[in-house]
């Protein structure tokens, strides 16, 4: 169903409508918070929470092309508030980073399947080590496959800032995994 | 012999420390552009032959172009099998609020592991409130027996003190308690039985009366 259809629908209160749009962009806003807070379960809760927002301001979603830069600004800004309240109080004791892609994959191939899981795992731990400008960039433009301009919007700097940064972020993050082992002859 | 004129890349490398340096970070600034193909030709075969030579270069465009691939399939990740359920039970209205089930509550009350502690404490303040909730025609009946204890004149003038006292407290309290208990229906039923007390010690009290006229 197309996306500005999905929405009147929505937006009419159809819950059956309301459950598409959400298997639609579970995925993308749930691996957004998880790149964000390295957490599983703090992702799950803030995907939560950002459906809940979109749901009470569903007049608001803008249709066709608009529609995934919003939803990934609205969930940006809920992992930057979650990250301001964990770094105003963190937790008692270190929480290691979860593992998510270890299980699912659709590579018919154990194998292949099992590579590319280490490389997903090696690649979501080398992000954990940016700088907090250089990942966001990444998520945002390499990740998420916004526009410069979306992302400048977003991240409210000029579009040649984020057009610098992102070479320079996708060569820091190439360091990281060459000091990781990956890209090795 | 030098070894400069065995190894040509050493050769290399040493006309290039006296000449313009190395050329590994003009490599860096085009790494990019090179893994998404956005290099002209000439450009591109530069860079190719550099990372030929070059084992660290080659490495970070080898990195460089694993990334690439990798990073689009991160955008999406599963975030398990429950998770639609929560959201839809967090913004479906109907899900949020099922049908009121009184045994269900009832159970999830008596199953609560403060409950005994709870009902104690209930228990007691409401035995409080009946001990000293102003009741009108008990406080009135109250000196009435107390008077008839034959007292000294010290002790007759502190009872007669603690009785006014008592006056004045139901007084006030009743002024407080009164209108709100006359306007709900209980107060009615606990009229109705207060009278009914009242006439059975009346007539208690005139059954007794002869006997005790009788037994001086």
């Amino acid at each position: 169903m197309e996306l500005p259809t999905l929405l009147d629908l929505v937006r009419g209160g159809d819950e059956l409508a309301w459950e598409a749009f959400v298997r639609r962009f579970q995925s993308r806003v749930f691996g957004l918070a998880y790149h964000y807070t390295a957490q599983a379960e703090d992702a799950r809760d803030l995907a939560q929470e950002v459906f809940i927002r979109i749901y009470q301001s569903l007049s608001s979603v803008p249709d066709e092309d608009g529609c995934l830069p919003w939803i990934i600004r609205v969930a940006r800004n809920a992992c930057i508030d979650h990250l301001r309240r964990r770094k105003a109080r963190p937790p008692l004791w270190d929480l290691p980073a979860d593992e998510m892609f270890d299980l699912r994959s659709s590579d018919q191939n154990p194998e292949e399947a099992h590579l590319e899981a280490v490389r997903k795992t090696m690649v979501h731990r080398a992000l954990q080590e940016l700088s907090d400008l250089n990942r966001e960039i990444i998520l945002l433009k390499e990740i998420q496959g916004l526009k410069v301009e979306e992302i400048a919007a977003i991240l409210d700097v000029p579009v040649g800032t984020v057009k610098s940064r992102s070479n320079r972020a996708r060569l820091e993050l190439a360091q990281k995994l060459t000091a990781a082992g990956m890209g090795g002859r | 012999m030098d070894e400069s004129f065995v190894n040509p890349e050493a050769l290399t490398q040493a006309i290039l420390a006296r000449t313009s340096g190395s050329p590994c970070q003009r490599l860096r600034a085009l790494a990019c552009d090179f893994v998404d193909g956005e290099l002209d030709g000439a450009q591109e075969d530069l860079v190719r032959g550099h990372a030929e030579h070059c084992a660290a270069c080659a490495a970070l465009v080898k990195a460089l172009a694993e990334s690439k691939a990798v990073l689009p399939a991160l955008a999406e990740v599963d975030p398990g099998p429950w998770f639609m359920q929560r959201v839809l039970r967090s913004t479906s209205m109907r899900a949020v609020e099922p049908g009121f089930d009184a045994r269900a509550a009832w159970r999830k009350l008596m199953h609560r592991p403060r409950i005994a502690l709870e009902a104690a404490y209930l228990g007691a303040v409401a035995g409080m409130m009946g001990m000293y909730a102003p009741v009108p025609w008990r406080s009135l009946e109250l000196p009435a027996l107390v008077q008839t204890v034959p007292l000294k004149a010290p002790a007759q003038r502190v009872m007669g003190q603690v009785i006014q006292a008592e006056q004045r407290t139901s007084a006030s309290l009743r002024r407080v308690f009164l209108p709100r208990v006359e306007a709900s229906p209980s107060a009615n039923l606990w009229q109705r039985v207060s009278a009914r007390v009242r006439s059975w010690l009346q007539r208690l009290e005139k059954v007794l009366k002869p006997s005790n006229a009788a037994n001086p």
